[in-house]
């Protein structure tokens, strides 16, 4: 008798298991896997959609066959469509696989696109996608179509998406002028009121044709290659202009992304003769209200070390050390009212001093909510205190003289 | 009734999976906004009074399954019917628990995967173990309690040094005064997940120790509405309240942004498998006490002969109950939280602690008149 | 139709007892009285088989009844039958007419331990076939059985399974006797008990059960003799035969009674309150109850260090998981969770997958039933041929597969870890559990991905929580918890900090070690000082 149930049992799961047939199932050899979405616009305003899919016999190169990395690692295809559902799909028809989007690590959105309608259109599909993961980066390519950015082959990373993200990644790290800017955070930033959205760009130098070939990689200075950019700001979803420099890099401090960049200070009268190193940096933002007006608490420190020094001075003096941070200071106060003074004209609060106000005094906000990027954003008045502080000096401590 | 013990451990670890199960998923008490996290802590000590409640009545009557004893208050026919109410409650709450999870997982993971046939898998293991008797849920539920909260705490830990979290997002607290935080708790938190604890008073008569259970239930639930609680407000923190409140379920996408040393990355699985245990048992506890009072009801000697008809029951119910899950959690937002939960978790319990009050006071207990 | 002839098998099946019934009654009934008609039946009965030897003697003085002395040559110790029984009855017996022979021989002549008095055939035989001798005396109607077992039997050696570093080298033999003396030799103890039975209608096994008194539980002790009383079955030729006699759950993978050659092993689960059943002709003891985690210890872990046995057992369970889910995992990683591995991994694999031409569950079975075979044939092969197999298995399998294109090389991969993770489960018993459940796995996994795993994993989990070994739940002390007993089993604890012995399995006994056992250097440092100061000293 239970021999006989189980045995029912059993036939029942089985057959559950054999009939159902692996319905979400999917071979890898049947997935096109997409590693960078470029989106465009075209003359008709359709979406322009450009998949950069991975070759992967052509990637993990040395494999069997061996001979393998004679084509390109990746391929690009592209779809058209009033959507971006629409393009996805219909470029199903040029592809002898299923567009799979679990690995786009990269979203590039043509800067055109980006001026002329909110982001957010865009942004949605992918959001909601189950597929697509929200920590995939977004860039703007500036100054060329998206398109182009995806198509470029590049050398030491091979697959173009990796070369965009882990660029992106490592400048954020030393220089600190771009910030990553992954999918969740755009979202946030684009709903949320009191904050603006800032996407670093991706620049393209050198032709587009060129740079879609083979012999680009096989030179030791390709003739076309991709850079990070500037920083794009928005302003309701929509690009409404470039930072770069030190405007950007102040930005950055702003945003309390900075990690680590080298500053250059004036000293002994000459321009750029102490290089600081800086290696740890906090930005405190407090927004409060005097006399019905909003103002701005900047506080910003910095440590680091001293990574160059072309004039002779005593770095073993610690007033002198004092005197150089005060110049220091300076500097990153002077960026960080020039990025404030850029964001201001633009009327967009990309730093976030909205939603700090809106955590001070959730009621004045209120009242500001529907005009702080017109008006009381501009008109913020704004008191920067910098502390920096030099901790090491290096390997030496006054710098060698010639023929002393 | 079967012969089982469940000692006191395993009813902590019970009521604790119960709690978390589907709960985890959703996102709770977000019409509270950023003060989330203390709507459901202000749910969770309402959640306890509840318990205390069913507990309480369950002293007078520590023998006794909660049909017989509303027959004994009750009378036969009224208690019978009420009994019979809160099966279908059981049942109809099971059921929603696994379209919750079913339409989770196709969601995210099996988008062309009918609901049913993930359904029908889930339940035919809860039917495997229900047909082993209570004390096996409850051993199951002591070896794969370590495991979730290993999972948990590494979640936590990854999403911690991930540096995903920004407290900010938490602020302003009390925005709107209490108010939202009230309206949230009356018509959700307090009955969902905490007010389901009833369903244990069809577990309490196989206690070991039946005067600790309280304490160790009490405690249960506490420390489920301190661990709901910091998830909501890690979701918070990591999401923003926009994306949380967007999101279908909050905490796949605070796993989902965790990115540390560049291969714990990509958690959802882990997700989806500690999801599919917690529900597992929470709709094998409300199946559990289904079937038991059905028993108990009709005089049923081998309660696992009703495992496979009530068993499929549940699974049609799962699948019929809302056409769309925009449907499906409109229900169980709107509708079952505003009129049913409040009438059979809180007022019957009330309305039956009074009557059996009333009747232990004149007569010797369980003595009646 | 079927059931008819069913009905007339069972008739049979009753005839044929009622037959051997009648036999038995015979059997049983007394020996004659003349030594001639003794002999006749002893060599009617077996056939005049040639290794029973009859050896007629006369007593010293050639005055008394004719005696015969009946043995089986092989099972017998035949120095010993010579010393002590043919010699002294040639050469020492006297007959004084006062007493009968019977009892002179009983008394004075037969120069062994053992010797008891037989008065039926039943009795003779069962003797005789143990390896005893048979004295049969003219004209009495008893005989007299001598304790002469013996003959060829294996020396105790090394046990060829469950090899430890550190730890005895003895193991058990074929022989119950010697099997039984190596336990006692360790737990020198009156309350180690001992009861024996014959079991199997036809072989008359030996089986003995033996437990510690007032440490095991009455009522296991108890649930174990009934079990083994209730068998009825024509042969028991290895534990194994009781195993599957007196399991709890017959439709399990998993073992529910452990089995060991290791006597050190024993006297360990003797002493925690277990019962040991010992069969002859068997090296291999059955311990009940088992609970799971004691298939994933090994003695070692008692002798050495418990910091580093607790990392082992960790690894073990690990080893466990990895055996069954590898190729499952595999399987549902690359066709339904491919967006959970890091992109760069993803690709690695893609392109090997690029070249094969199965999906990835025929590829993974292709590679698991290749593996089972060639290690099936590992094991019958002789061992002279097992080099050519080892190599035979890794070029096919480990390159030319994967040149032909047939499987991809992280397959390889996943199918070499998972052989070697289930080489090092301790138990074999578990491990074979864990080769079967693998291809359950891998199924639902192409099926359902980890959705299927995971589902798989809970049934795992439900059929483990309701497995039961004589009564205790399988996988106590964890579900349910016993926190006192948790020291002993994914963790182990220094041997001073494991209080108690198992409380479902062992009787209220259950304190192990005194209080204050945990050891600490000398309080004062005396000793240590007086050596430093003399040091100084003699350096002044």
């Amino acid at each position: 008798m239970k021999i006989k149930k189980f045995l029912f049992f059993l036939v029942i799961l089985g057959n559950i298991l054999l009939l159902s047939g692996c319905w979400s199932k999917k071979e890898l050899t049947d997935l096109a896997i997409v590693a960078a979405l470029g989106i465009d616009k075209n003359e008709e305003g359709r979406y322009v959609g450009t998949m950069q899919i991975i070759n992967p016999g052509n990637v993990a190169g040395g494999l069997q066959g061996g001979g393998g990395s004679q084509g390109p690692p990746v391929s690009v295809i592209t779809g058209t469509g009033d959507s971006i559902v629409e393009l996805s799909r219909r470029a199903s028809r040029k592809l002898s696989r299923r567009l799979y989007y679990a690995h786009t690590n990269l979203v590039v959105i043509g800067e055109d696109l980006a001026k002329e309608e909110s982001i957010s259109t865009i942004l949605d599909p992918l959001e909601r996608d189950a597929q697509f993961r929200s920590t995939a980066i977004i860039v703007i390519a500036q100054g060329s179509k998206a398109s182009d950015i995806v198509k470029v082959l590049t050398a030491i990373d091979k697959i173009p998406s990796n070369k965009i993200i882990k660029t992106l990644k490592f400048t954020e790290k030393t220089w600190g002028e771009n910030i990553t800017v992954n999918m969740q955070d755009a979202v946030k930033m684009l709903v949320s009121p009191g904050k603006e959205l800032a996407v670093s760009g991706f620049r393209l130098s050198g032709d587009v044709d060129k740079g879609k070939k083979m012999e680009n990689t096989q030179e030791t200075e390709p003739s076309s290659s991709l850079y990070a950019g500037s920083l794009a700001i928005f302003k309701n979803g929509k690009l409404t202009g470039w930072i770069d420099g030190e405007t950007a890099r102040g930005s950055v401090i702003l945003l309390d992304k900075l990690n680590a960049s080298a500053f250059g200070v004036k000293w002994e009268g000459k321009d750029e003769a102490i290089i600081y190193e800086l290696i740890r940096q906090k930005t405190n933002v407090m927004v409060k209200m005097e006399k019905g007006k909003p103002r701005v608490s900047i506080e910003v420190q910095a440590e680091g070390n001293i990574g160059e020094a072309s004039v002779s001075t005593d770095l073993n003096n610690p007033d002198v050390l004092l005197k150089i941070e005060k110049e220091i200071e300076k500097k990153i106060k002077k960026e960080i009212t020039m990025a404030l003074k850029q964001a201001k004209k633009n009327k967009s609060d990309i730093f976030g001093f909205g939603d700090a106000l809106h955590r001070s005094n959730p009621e004045a906000w209120k009242k500001m909510k529907s005009e702080w990027n017109d008006v009381y954003f501009p008109e913020a008045k704004a008191d920067i205190v910098v502390d920096a502080f030099i901790r090491r000096t290096g390997l030496r401590n006054i710098p060698h003289q010639v023929n002393k | 009734m079967e012969k089982a013990k469940i000692s006191l451990y395993q009813l902590f670890v019970l009521i604790m999976l119960f709690e978390l199960g589907s709960a985890i998923l959703v996102p709770l008490a977000s019409d509270a906004k950023q003060d989330a996290w203390m709507a459901i802590l202000v749910g969770m000590f309402g959640g306890l009074f509840l318990f205390w409640i069913n507990y309480r009545l369950f002293l007078y009557y520590p023998e006794l399954t909660p049909p017989e004893y509303m027959q004994k208050l009750l009378g036969k026919i009224l208690g019978t019917f009420l009994a019979f109410c809160y099966i279908i409650l059981f049942m109809y709450s099971a059921a929603r628990v696994l379209r919750d999870f079913g339409e989770m997982l196709l969601t995210f993971a099996y988008l062309e995967t009918p609901l049913f046939i993930v359904n029908a898998l889930l339940m035919l293991v809860i039917i495997y173990a229900i047909r082993k008797g209570i004390e096996v849920v409850a051993r199951t539920g002591e070896l794969f309690f370590f495991f979730i909260y290993f999972l948990a705490i590494t979640g936590f830990i990854l999403i911690l040094f991930s540096g995903l979290i920004d407290m900010n997002n938490l602020k302003p607290i009390l925005e709107q005064g209490i108010s939202p935080i009230a309206r949230v708790v009356l018509t959700q938190s307090l009955y969902f997940p905490f007010g389901e604890a009833i369903v244990f008073s069809m577990i309490f008569p196989y206690l070991t120790n039946k005067k600790k259970g309280k304490k160790i239930g009490l405690f249960a639930i506490g420390l489920s509405g301190i661990n709901l609680a910091i998830t909501m407000a890690i979701n918070i923190g990591v999401l923003g309240v926009d994306l949380t409140a967007r999101s279908q379920f909050p905490l796949l996408s605070t796993i989902q942004s965790i990115q540390v040393a560049e291969f714990l990355e990509r958690l959802d699985v882990f997700f989806m498998i500690s999801t599919v245990i917690c529900i597992y048992f929470k709709v094998s506890i409300y199946f559990y006490a289904a079937v038991a009072s059905t028993a108990v009801i009709f005089k049923i000697k081998e309660p696992s002969k009703l495992t496979y008809p009530m068993g499929m029951v549940i699974l049609f119910m799962s699948v019929t109950i809302a056409s769309s899950y925009a449907e499906h959690l409109k229900e169980g937002l709107k509708f079952i939280t505003t009129y049913l939960h409040p009438f059979f978790l809180m007022v019957i319990p009330l309305l039956l602690l009074g009557i059996a009050f009333l009747k232990n006071r004149k007569g010797g207990p369980g003595g009646g008149f | 139709m079927s059931l008819f002839s069913l009905s007339r098998k069972m008739k049979k099946l009753k005839l044929q007892k009622k037959n051997a019934q009648q036999q038995n009654d015979q059997l049983s009934k007394a020996i004659h009285s003349s030594l001639q008609d003794q002999i006749n039946y002893i060599k009617e009965k077996t056939g005049n088989s040639i290794d029973i030897v009859i050896r007629k003697l006369q007593l010293k003085d050639g005055k008394g009844p004719d005696v015969a002395v009946v043995f089986v040559e092989g099972i017998s110790d035949s120095k010993a039958i010579n010393d002590f029984l043919i010699e002294s009855i040639i050469n020492k017996s006297t007959v004084p007419s006062s007493r009968p022979i019977f009892e002179i021989l009983f008394e004075k002549v037969v120069a062994l331990g053992d010797v008891k008095e037989i008065t039926d055939w039943d009795n003779l035989y069962l003797s005789l076939m143990s390896g005893e001798s048979i004295i049969l005396v003219d004209g009495a109607q008893k005989a007299l059985s001598a304790s002469t077992r013996g003959g060829e039997q294996r020396s105790i050696e090394e046990p060829g399974s469950q090899v430890t570093v550190r730890g005895p080298r003895d193991g058990f033999t074929e022989n119950i006797r010697t099997n039984t003396s190596l336990i006692r030799k360790r737990i020198q103890n009156p309350n180690l008990w001992l009861e024996n039975m014959k079991i199997g209608s036809v072989t008359k096994t030996d089986v003995s059960i033996m437990y510690i008194k007032g440490i095991a539980k009455d009522e296991i002790v108890e649930e174990v003799r009934n079990r083994l009383k209730r068998i009825e079955i024509d042969s028991i030729l290895e534990s194994g035969y009781i195993e599957q006699l007196i399991e709890d759950q017959a439709f399990t993978t998993f073992p529910t009674l452990y089995h060991t050659e290791r006597p050190d092993m024993v006297a360990g689960n003797l002493l925690e309150g277990r019962v040991a059943i010992i069969v002859n002709g068997t090296p291999f003891v059955l311990i009940a109850p088992a609970v799971f985690i004691q298939f994933f210890q090994s003695v070692e872990d008692y002798y050495g260090r418990a910091d580093i046995a607790t990392a082992l057992r960790f690894l073990r369970i690990l080893i466990f998981f990895i055996s069954i889910i590898a190729p499952a995992a595999y399987i549902a990683v690359t066709t339904f969770h491919q967006e959970m591995i890091p992109t760069q991994l993803l690709v690695a694999i893609a392109a090997q997958r690029e070249a094969v031409p199965f999906p990835a569950l025929v590829e993974a079975l292709i590679m698991e039933v290749a593996f089972e075979i060639l290690r099936e044939a590992g094991i019958r092969m002789p061992r002279a041929v097992g080099s050519a197999i080892s190599i035979v298995g890794a070029l096919v399998i480990g390159q030319a597969a994967v040149q032909a294109g047939i499987v991809s090389p992280a397959m390889v991969i996943v199918v070499a870890i998972t052989a070697i993770a289930n080489f090092a489960t301790p138990a074999f018993a578990v491990a074979i559990s864990a080769r079967l459940i693998r291809f359950g796995f891998m199924f639902a996994a192409a099926t359902f991905g980890f959705y299927g795993i995971i589902l798989g994993i809970i049934i795992l989990a439900i059929h483990l929580c309701s497995l039961r070994s004589f009564g205790v739940p399988y996988l106590t002390p964890m579900a349910p918890l016993i926190l006192a007993n948790m020291g002993d089993t994914i963790i182990r604890l220094p041997l001073w900090a494991q209080k108690k012995r198992p409380a479902l399995i062992s009787s209220d006994n259950s304190n192990r070690v005194g209080d204050h056992q945990k050891p600490s250097p000398p309080e004062g440092r005396g000793m240590v000082n007086s050596v430093l100061e003399k040091g100084d000293q003699d350096e002044n």
